[in-house]
């Protein structure tokens, strides 16, 4: 199966490289000035322009301009870590439950909910070294897991479409997350609506002080290669596969799927109840989101740039965050919307996902493959 | 106590609800159809929500509200093409795809706004159109009777004409009946010589196109401007008035209403000390109960049957 993977790569590739041109191109259009001059000038100007703003785009999460040298940009470069985490720790639950084929879109509101009820933990909880993030981590996963378990229930025991009912328990999650902040847990000193900050030790080791680099990266990263060995190397990680990948099959070969659904749901419950809360110990130190972050939604991006495979979600989710940091950046010196990266990445999502995209590059992948396999089996000669 | 009830039986709570329900309605058809088809349409919301752009910004510059109905109908068909291109013909995941034009419409639109107007919030700063309220002559002055069925927003009469329409074409034409068996079985339909293709492809169209008036009722009914993000999940809840409403139309007209008259109540609620968190989230919450006791009865007399 070698070249087809590498067919897999390739797709992505050139997914991210039309990606790319599309935004230079969406750059260009925002460039092009207004005003009376002939539209070659214009042009010139524009191009001018977009070339400086794509370059900052480009490099600067990891590189920065100063004195006609570029330096390393570690205060980008700190952004760019610290923004993946979320998103890696929700790609992973996303891409979870996206194994086992079934859609619980509700990421945003386990670890929305997740975050505001553990955030009363992490105020109120004696404050004790690494017990108290460890403490408060596992509450959010547990209300995380509580929130899956509902659209779960709803689905493997009555077949309710756990797409819609996910969503409608994100609106639910968001406004009863706002509520707890707002009635319990509130800064009556702070201008806006924010919660205490959290007890001393609940916040996690940083990396780095000046920029807040915090450990979160390497919790999601052992994460990731814990979900990995989970799915790869265990029974029950087979069995979710083979529930995925047809569920009848799995049903008469003595598996109970409605159970092992659930447990995913409760699984990728859990995992996706933490990302929000591990961002506010690490980053914030106190709870400061009015509305969703909107972490569940680029969980399923995640998860399908890395085909639902748990070792890829952190690449997927640093290149993210990578043309994410860049596009901040650029719109800080440039008057580009940041919110062009989104159109970046529905293409990317839509040409990832389209299996028939480049399918004749496949076709000739596979058609190698059987020649070449067939070659061994035949020792070297081809039968009819 | 009092206030809450007197305001509940009131008239202004009855056209309220039918205001919420109208955009939910539209794009519940929509849902639908495409769900009849076999490809359910999870891209409603961005679909609602750039057509509500476009409505707004081809009123604003043209001033011609023939222009923007059909701009934004347009821009219906467009995203509805996309789905299906990528869906059918290149095989992506219709979820995916859909949930890939949710993310397109809800950051294009932004961009687009900024540098159409150079704002990033909302449109205000462009003077553009709102479609208008009907008063029906003759039973407009009739009293009770008139305050209800007449004064109403234009699309709330053609959301009304249009659920009889769908259910007159899925139930009693050539058209309604192909949808339905490549819904059903799409190898069936292809043995009795159906293009699936084609099919699935104008009832994603039809779905889209739904969607886009649910959009312009947003932006050019009762406001006449964009906002970004201002469908705020209305195709989203589409889609669970339409698992409630089941396969028929009326059905889903009742699951829209259910979700349109308990947004209505919230807001009257808000007079009561209810936090408004709580009113807020109640449309959802009753939307899951529902949704839950569908299944469940469902289940139930499956299970019945089977016995």
């Amino acid at each position: 199966m070698k070249s087809t993977k590498r067919y897999e790569i390739y797709r992505t590739l050139i997914a991210i490289a039309i990606a790319l041109a599309l935004g230079y191109i969406l750059i260009l259009i925002s460039a092009f000035p207004k005003g009376d001059i002939a539209f070659f000038e214009k042009l010139k100007t524009a191009i001018k322009d977009a070339n400086k703003a794509f370059q900052t785009f480009l490099l600067s999460p990891v590189l920065k301009y100063r004195r006609g040298n570029w330096i390393f940009n570690l205060r980008g470069f700190i952004q760019w870590m610290n923004e993946s985490v979320p998103i890696i720790i929700t790609g992973l639950a996303v891409s979870l439950v996206f194994t086992a084929k079934h859609f619980n879109i509700g990421a945003e509101g386990q670890l929305f909910l997740g975050a505001a009820i553990a955030t009363g933990a992490a105020i109120y909880f004696p404050s004790i070294p690494i017990i108290t993030p460890i403490i408060v981590i596992l509450i959010a996963s547990l209300v995380g897991a509580g929130w899956s378990a509902i659209p779960g229930y709803l689905k493997s025991k009555w077949n309710a479409s756990e797409v819609v009912t996910s969503l409608m328990l994100n609106y639910v999650a968001l406004y009863m997350g706002l509520f707890i902040i707002k009635t319990f847990l509130r800064d009556p000193n702070a201008g806006q609506l924010v919660s205490l900050k959290f007890s001393d030790s609940a916040s996690l080791f940083l990396l780095n002080t000046r920029y807040r680099w915090h450990s979160g990266i390497i919790i999601a990263i052992v994460m990731s290669i814990a979900l990995w060995f989970i799915m790869k190397k265990t029974t029950w990680g087979y069995k979710v596969r083979l529930v995925g990948n047809n569920k009848y099959f799995a049903h008469y070969s003595g598996i109970n799927t409605q159970k092992t659904f659930f447990q995913v749901h409760l699984l990728s419950g859990a995992i996706a109840g933490t990302a929000g809360i591990i961002e506010l110990l690490g980053y914030y130190g106190r709870f400061v989101w009015l509305y969703s972050p909107g972490y569940g939604w680029d969980g399923i991006i995640i998860a399908t740039l890395a085909r639902n495979n748990p070792i890829y979600v952190p690449f997927a989710a640093l290149f993210l965050s990578y043309i994410r940091v860049g596009a901040k950046t650029m719109g800080r010196y440039t008057n580009i919307p940041p919110e062009m990266v989104s159109i970046l990445q529905a293409t990317i999502i839509l040409l990832v996902t389209a299996e028939a995209f480049l399918s004749q590059m496949r076709q000739k992948a596979i058609e190698k493959e059987a020649k070449k396999s067939e070659e061994v089996i035949t020792g070297g000669e081809i039968h009819e | 106590m009092n206030s809450v009830l007197s305001s509940i039986l009131s008239w202004d709570f009855i056209s309220s609800g039918i205001r919420v329900t109208t955009p939910v309605l539209l794009a519940a058809l929509g849902a639908l159809v495409a769900e009849l088809a076999g490809t359910p349409n999870i891209a409603l919301e961005g679909t609602m929500l750039f057509s509500a752009f476009v409505g707004v910004i081809i009123s604003g510059f043209t001033q011609s509200l023939w222009l923007s109905v059909i701009g934004a109908l347009l821009t219906g068909i467009i995203m509805s093409s996309i789905l299906a291109y990528f869906s059918l013909k290149l095989k992506t995941d219709i979820i995916m795809a859909a949930i890939a034009l949710n993310i397109f419409a809800s950051g294009g639109t932004i961009y687009a706004l900024y540098l159409l107007t150079g704002d990033k919030g909302s449109s205000a700063s462009l003077k553009s159109l709102v479609l208008p309220n009907i008063d029906i002559p003759i039973i407009k002055n009739i009293p009770i009777l008139g305050d209800i069925l007449s004064g109403h927003h234009i699309l709330t009469y053609v959301a009304i004409i249009l659920v009889f329409l769908i259910q007159y074409m899925l139930y009693k034409t050539p058209l309604g009946l192909r949808i339905r068996s490549v819904g059903e079985s799409p190898d069936a339909a292809r043995s009795v010589g159906i293009s699936v293709f084609k099919t699935q492809y104008i009832a994603l169209i039809i779905s889209g196109m739904l969607a886009s008036l649910g959009g312009i009722f947003l932006s050019m009914g009762y406001v006449s401007w964009f906002a970004r993000d201002m469908t705020s999940g209305r195709g989203f809840i589409a889609l669970a008035a339409q698992a409630l409403g089941g396969t028929s139309a009326y059905g889903v007209a009742l699951g829209s209403l259910l979700f349109g008259f308990s947004e209505a109540l919230s807001f009257s609620l808000q007079f009561l000390d209810i936090p408004y968190e709580v009113t807020q989230s109640m449309p959802f919450i009753i939307t899951v109960g529902a949704l839950a006791f569908y299944a469940w009865s469902k289940t139930k007399s499956k299970r019945n049957k089977e016995l």
